[in-house]
């Protein structure tokens, strides 16, 4: 049996890192919270801006539009060809397989355009896909670590800029984004998404093209869409971005939750095998004082 | 009618309003109940909105659009926020 004093000092440790893993926790629930505010006040815009793409979307206008244009349809024949493939990544650790799980839906993806014949550039966000496809001695086509949990909008514009020019020009015939989708605070599956070319969402009620007949359009529809197309896509990336950040929150809250509940396990595990031990401490020195008498007295 | 301005980030202004003054790309419109479906690319500037009893809501909005439908007015700009002074 171990000593008591051995025992005495696992249990402090034990002790210790539950405490740190407790505020984790806590600190997890706090910031997810604000966090989610954050994807569930992005919801309307991009719904409005769907929407309203949705009604003024028709397929003759399709063909104007470079962010429009399927990779079928490209000069240089079907299929794609040159693909560019965003990984959203957070910065921190301990947070479970949140990222590991992110960085194999990326290489999934990545295995899927490569069978395609598709050349693929990697582009990534955060420090955890950074130094995983660092060891993989992958090529990466850009890395940024400043976004962290708190992304605004201009870090989604920054990310989609040149993404969006490289595909209008024709340098790139699809651009995903791999993140976490935010379904609650327990459900976040890592998803693909296809930005650009964009997918044109759908009118609501079938209306389609209709509803936007009635409508006085100024200066054009041709125009508006020309001006939203660019801000749905910077939306897409938008999004994509707090949802990660909110999942990367409810992950670590369910990571740090399961440690500290595996650290109470272990203290009750702990204290029973330290009572014991001390107890047997005592009865043993109990005994040999009544022996020593015995012996005295003899 | 029903006025509501959305940014990217949340949901700034949803109320009911008397009119609404707002920048579109090329001049102001304004926009009184029972205006004809209408939609229009924003510029920049300031959104007047006013609502019964006399409140006045001011608030500084860039890009995006406007949407009227069915007595519903519906501002969706790229940035949007109280306007100062």
């Amino acid at each position: 049996m171990a000593k008591p004093r051995e025992l005495k000092r696992r249990i402090r440790s034990v002790q210790n890192t539950k405490k740190i893993t407790k505020t984790m926790e806590l600190v997890s629930t706090s910031k997810l919270k604000r966090a989610q505010d954050r994807v569930v006040g992005a919801r309307p815009y991009a719904q409005a801006l769907a929407e309203v793409i949705g009604q003024l979307y028709s397929p003759e206008l399709a063909e104007r539009f470079p962010l429009l244009r399927q990779p079928g349809k490209s000069a240089r024949g079907a299929g794609v060809r040159r693909a560019a493939l965003l990984l959203i990544t957070s910065n921190r650790g301990l947070c479970g397989a949140f990222n590991a799980n992110l960085i194999r839906e990326a290489r999934r993806r990545l295995e899927e355009l490569e069978a395609q014949d598709a050349h693929t550039e990697l582009h990534l966000v955060g420090k955890k896909g950074i130094s995983y496809f660092k060891f993989t001695k992958r090529n990466v086509a850009s890395q940024r670590v400043d976004i962290g949990d708190r992304p605004t909008l201009d870090h989604a514009a920054e990310l989609a800029k040149p993404l969006m020019e490289r595909f209008s020009n024709g340098d790139l015939d699809a651009v995903d984004v791999v993140f976490a989708k935010f379904n609650s605070a327990v459900s976040t599956p890592p998803t693909t998404l296809r930005v650009l070319p964009i997918t044109p969402p759908a009118a609501k009620g079938g209306e389609g093209r209709r509803g936007a007949a009635n409508y006085i359009l100024k200066p054009s529809a041709e125009e508006i869409l020309q001006q939203l197309l660019p801000l749905y896509v910077q939306n897409q990336f938008y999004r994509a971005l707090v949802e990660t950040a909110a999942a990367e929150h409810g992950a670590r809250r369910t990571a740090m939750k399961n440690a500290t509940d595996a650290g109470s396990d272990m203290l009750t595990i702990l204290q029973r095998t330290f009572n014991r031990a001390r107890q047997a401490q005592i009865t043993q020195e109990l005994a040999e004082i009544v022996g020593g008498a015995e012996a005295l007295k003899g | 009618m029903h006025v509501s301005v959305i940014s990217a980030e949340r949901a700034v202004f949803d109320g009911e309003a008397e009119s609404v003054v707002a920048p579109a790309f090329d001049g102001l419109v304004g926009i009184l109940p029972r205006h004809a479906p209408f939609m229009t690319l924003l510029g920049e500037g300031v959104v007047k909105i006013s609502q019964a009893g006399g409140t006045l809501t001011r608030l500084s909005v860039m890009g995006g659009f406007l949407q009227v439908a069915s007595n519903v007015v519906r501002i969706v700009a790229r940035r949007a926020g109280p306007a100062d002074s």
